[in-house]
């Protein structure tokens, strides 16, 4: 328990106790909160967790960077697979989502607890349609499971190299160059925030004086200061744009640019 | 002989949002630099407000550094237009057409160029680039000293520089030649890019590689998280953080609280701070690790992730002889039992 912490941790104002009128899982275990999407987090984790581990025990290789659960065969369409000829994948899938939707959910039932805005559940959303998009979106707009990524440390990494080689260079597709324009984007802006807030703090001046001389500084140096607030206005919604792009940067590829090296040669009328 | 003033920045701020008043006279100068000057007017832009931004834009300091950098700049991207332009023979139009496609390729060896368009142009770009960034970098450090900052932002962007050193100027050294860095362009980036990963055997499976895109991807998360946080507690003051660093409220304690109770570990609003700097920037330390390791010491990363373990090797492997290494038997899971990726697709 943190000093300030016993004030904060009450009872109530949960879905359920909404729902049913009272919550008997409305407790905290150790640090942790609990609640109803703790426990439905949970569960799908150790079903997942139990599956990938029934398959890393069937493939026999012991090397866990090297191991990978493979998406179904191409066969298999959009059908449920053998369990260990895809199967796994898909029962893995399907608790991955259950586990991150039920922590999405859990987080606003602590967002609510601390009366505090939606906006880590709302972020975090932006990070799950990442996972969705490639894992289910595409591969039911392609037709097939087989489209979604193996899982394994060194293996969706080959999987991301075939699949970047499979659409010619990925290099050129404009939603992969947007996106990681936001990642080197959002890394520049957290050094700048991180530099000024622990290049300034506790210099035994007024707080006040502290952030004015943090303001003075940004405009000296690059001419304007975006504020206390702004700046993580600014990295919030870098971060969702970073998530958003990347979402369109593999939606794109397969259902609507087969090649996208091709997808440049087009020749605007009037330009010649 | 001109008169030294060194007057202290008004401090006394009424919070919230400082007024265009209490800032200096762009006219003033600011230290004993003889260009210690302050340009620019400050504007007021009502609408950033609503985005919950400071409306002042402008008052922008020049001074030595400032002046030598923008002028280095500036001659850069005067060379690099005319070299531009004169690739396209003169030719305008053309060049802004196929503007994406222009590139500016480095020499053959390590001498000098042959000729300005033999690499002669890119040799002096690199120069006006250095000593652009040097320049900045120095302009950087000054302004730290100036507002008693310590100097984290410096160290932050002397990384970043450290970064495309090694891509453009440690790397060619240690190879042998200039041509090892990649042209000045935007598709040349890109390809080289490409290019690079393809001619060093897959640099997915180049560890330092994985590494700063842990690094990246946890930057923008980070953000996520530090943004999403602070915007939800803002009402209480949260997004004060120095002040909160010294005497924290409701909004931190509430911004803590929320993550102890969801993932059992909290950072405080000093310590945020320290997770999101050194994620920042060991994304350019460990990319810089990993573009100089790439050919000096490991010719192919595919052939080395078998090696040692991490890669499932797919089908034969065509590169040993470049390691000398002799080939293995596939290990992991045979082609039957793996879905997805059928033995000999994948790799190479």
């Amino acid at each position: 328990m943190l000093s300030f912490e016993g004030v904060y941790r009450k009872r109530g104002g949960t879905f359920l106790a909404d729902l049913i009128g009272d919550d008997p899982l409305d407790f905290w275990a150790g640090r942790f909160y609990v609640g109803v999407f703790g426990v439905t987090t949970i569960v799908a984790t150790i079903i997942g967790i139990a599956v990938i581990a029934l398959s890393i025990a069937a493939q026999g290789d012991g090397d866990l960077l090297r191991v990978t659960i493979g998406a179904p065969l191409r066969q298999y369409g959009l059908h449920f697979a053998p369990f260990y000829q895809g199967g796994n994948w898909e029962v893995i899938t399907i608790c991955a989502i259950v586990a991150f939707v039920s922590w999405a959910l859990r987080e606003v039932e602590i967002c609510r607890k601390l009366d505090m805005g939606y906006h880590v559940p709302i972020m975090f959303s932006f990070a799950i349609s990442a996972y969705v998009v490639l894992e289910v979106i595409r591969p039911l707009l392609l037709g097939c499971w087989c489209e979604g990524f193996d899982l394994g440390f060194t293996g969706h990494l080959t999987w991301v190299s075939n699949t970047g080689f499979k659409y010619m260079n990925f290099y050129l597709n404009p939603f992969h160059a947007y996106g990681v324009l936001g990642f080197f984007l959002t890394a520049m802006v957290l050094a700048m925030h991180g530099s000024a807030i622990l290049g300034t703090y506790s210099t035994n001046a007024d707080p006040n004086v502290e952030t004015a001389n943090v303001d003075n500084f940004w405009r000296d140096y690059i001419g304007y200061s975006i504020g206390e607030l702004g700046i993580h206005v600014l990295g919030f919604w870098l971060a969702i744009y970073t998530l958003i792009m990347s979402d369109l940067c593999i939606l794109t590829s397969g259902p609507w640019v087969k090649d996208w090296v091709e997808f440049w040669h087009f020749s605007i009328p009037w330009f010649h | 002989m001109a008169t030294v003033i060194n007057r202290r920045l008004p401090t006394t701020i009424a919070r919230p949002g400082p007024s265009p008043m209490e800032f200096p006279e762009p006219s003033e100068m600011d230290s004993s630099d003889l260009l210690g000057i302050r340009l620019g007017l400050p504007i007021q832009i009502p609408l950033l407000a609503r985005m919950g931004m400071s409306t002042q834009t402008g008052l922008i300091y020049l001074g030595t550094w400032g002046f030598l950098s923008t002028l280095f700049f500036f001659a850069g991207l005067g060379v690099l237009t005319f070299a531009g332009i004169q690739q396209m023979q003169g030719n305008v139009p053309l060049l802004i057409k196929y503007f994406a496609n222009v590139q500016i390729q480095p020499p053959e060896g390590l001498g000098m160029a042959p000729s300005l368009q033999q690499g002669g142009f890119w040799q002096i770009n690199m120069v006006l680039w250095a000593a652009s960034v040097t320049c900045w970098a120095f302009r950087c450090y000054e302004r730290c000293i100036r507002f008693s900052w310590r100097p984290y932002l410096f160290f932050a962007y002397v990384s970043a520089i450290l970064l495309t050193s090694t891509i453009w100027v440690f790397r060619p050294l240690v190879m042998g030649s200039w041509a090892e860095a990649p042209a000045l362009g935007l598709n040349s980036d890109i390809d080289w890019a490409q290019n690079f990963s393809v001619l060093w055997g897959n640099l997915y499976y180049n560890p330092w590689h994985m590494l700063a895109i842990f690094f990246l991807f946890g930057s923008t998360m980070l953000w996520g998280m530090h943004g999403a946080t602070i915007l939800a507690t803002a009402a209480e003051g949260s997004h004060k953080e120095v002040a909160e660093i010294k005497d924290m409220h409701s909004g931190s304690h509430k911004s803590m609280l929320f993550w102890r109770w969801t993932m059992g570990f909290n950072a405080n609003p000093k310590t945020i701070h320290d997770w999101l700097y050194w994620f920042s920037v060991g994304v350019v330390l460990s990319s810089a690790i990993g573009i100089i390791t790439t050919g000096p010491i490991v010719k192919d990363w595919y052939v080395w992730g078998v090696d040692h373990g991490w890669v499932q090797q797919y089908g034969p492997m065509t590169r040993d002889a470049i390691n000398g290494t002799p080939q293995k038997p596939a290990v992991g899971i045979n082609a039957e039992v793996q879905p997805g990726i059928p033995a000999g697709q994948g790799g190479y």
